[in-house]
């Protein structure tokens, strides 16, 4: 092919045969490649310039958001102070019950900084890494309900899998109905969060709340992930398929908080 | 080296539109195919060469800023700049109706490559094939839009006049 092409030419068609060689082999080798460091590197990359488009941007919204948010404290206090009372009187009902009691969790404030992932984002890059005492795992959520777990950390970055990552899991329950299924992420025939493993037999209503449920040891329990908003069989007719609408608004994000959990006691297994 | 350099600040660019702003779009079902944007304007503009390499560049980082496979945009992006640089010396590069097939052209077969990634049952083919045609649709329009308007703001060609190589007269 070279002998009658002009040289140009000819190292060009060397130079795209080189690069498809190359993107076929990455293809090809698919995850035997360890993209992690590469991808850390990227991430440390573009930080400095994702938060500078990122200030411009919440600069903007800043404003409304502070009076929306002094309105908002006062409420919460109100509520808070009513949580309060419940809180120590829930105590002394457990203590009398012999129930353990609820551990607190260590919430971490962290600025998301990408999204990742075609169509609906799957993965976001957070302000939170190793230094601030990230780890992997760590459950992150917003204001609004349970967003994913981190599943890399950087030095002050973390990559966060999302509930929208198709490989993600979460078992689930309905609120105050011990429903239980496990919440997936379904990309066909169009992009949704299912319930799925409900028996049939199980009851449920448009619009009930859906919690983590604690039985796995990823996510504690009661952690808000979002509503009942369809209900439906799945493809073999045997449980239910429910679809979900997120509460935490994952095309929206700006803020999450990373749950580090405290260290169990010594006798949990 | 300069040209280099350029190359990398526009990749950058891409990359941070794509991870901010256009993320936002996409999740509302509005996909702007920013990195085929891209690839065509810079293979229009500096040829075959550089248009592969800067298909593979921005690829491979659009790539590494997913979290699928190594490779996807990568070949895909490559093998476009190649074609619209080599094309380019025979197009009227500036010529808006030129911009909007390219980018047209380009965008599906991105897209459809893309897609062809998560075919599953048969029921979720029009969900994706939608995906395809939105943004075969929004992104052409736009592109040429953005380029128009870089003309007139800088009041020259973009792209400049098609090389035509000039032969012995007998």
């Amino acid at each position: 092919m070279g002998g009658f092409l002009p040289p140009a030419e000819r190292r060009g068609s060397a130079l795209v045969g080189l690069y498809a060689a190359l993107s076929l082999l990455l293809l090809l080798s698919g995850d035997r490649i360890p993209a992690a460091t590469l991808r850390g590197i990227g991430a440390w990359m573009f930080a400095p310039f994702d938060r500078v488009v990122l200030t411009v941007d919440r600069l903007a919204a800043a404003w409304r958001e502070n009076l929306l948010l002094h309105e908002k404290i006062s409420q919460l206090e109100i509520e808070n102070q009513r949580l309060r009372l419940s809180g120590v009187e829930n105590d002394r009902l457990r203590r009398m019950l012999d129930l353990p009691r609820w551990r607190g969790q260590l919430l971490r404030p962290a600025e998301v900084l990408a999204l990742g992932g075609e169509s609906l984002p799957s993965s976001a890059t957070i302000s939170t890494g190793r230094r601030q005492g990230a780890r992997i795992g760590d459950v992150v959520v917003t204001g609004n309900g349970l967003l994913g777990r981190v599943s890399e950390v950087f030095g002050s970055m973390a990559r966060v899998v999302l509930l929208t990552d198709p490989n993600s899991a979460v078992a689930a329950e309905v609120e105050s109905t011990s429903v239980l299924g496990v919440l997936r992420f379904m990309n066909l025939p169009h992009p949704r969060l299912v319930l799925t493993g409900v028996p049939l037999s199980d009851t449920l209503k448009l619009g009930q709340r859906v919690v983590t449920s604690g039985m796995s040891r990823r996510y504690p329990r009661g952690l808000p992930i979002g509503t009942v908003s369809r209900i439906g069989r799945d493809a073999g007719g045997l449980t239910q398929e429910i679809e979900i609408t997120a509460a935490a608004r994952l095309s929206r994000l700006r803020h999450a908080f990373v749950l580090t959990p405290p260290p169990l006691p010594e006798d949990t297994p | 080296m300069k040209q280099i350099w350029t190359m990398f600040v526009f990749v950058a660019i891409v990359l941070l539109l794509r991870s901010t702003a256009l993320t936002a779009l996409a999740a509302r079902g509005v996909v702007i195919d920013v990195l085929v944007f891209a690839t065509v304007v810079w293979a229009l503009r500096y040829g075959a060469p550089w248009g592969a390499s800067f298909g593979f560049v921005l690829g491979l980082a659009a790539d590494l800023d997913s979290v699928h496979w190594l490779g996807r945009h990568a070949l895909v992006l490559t093998l476009l700049g190649y074609a619209v640089g080599r094309l380019s010396r025979t197009l009227v590069r500036d010529s808006g109706r030129t911009q909007l097939v390219l980018i047209l052209l380009g965008t599906l077969l991105h897209q459809t490559w893309t897609v062809a990634f998560e075919i599953g049952a048969v029921g979720g083919w029009p969900y994706l094939v939608q995906r395809v045609l939105l943004a075969a649709l929004v992104t052409p329009p736009l592109g040429v839009l953005l380029l128009t308007l870089l003309r007139l703001g800088t009041g020259q060609p973009l792209f400049g006049h098609a090389v035509v190589e000039s032969r012995p007269t007998s």
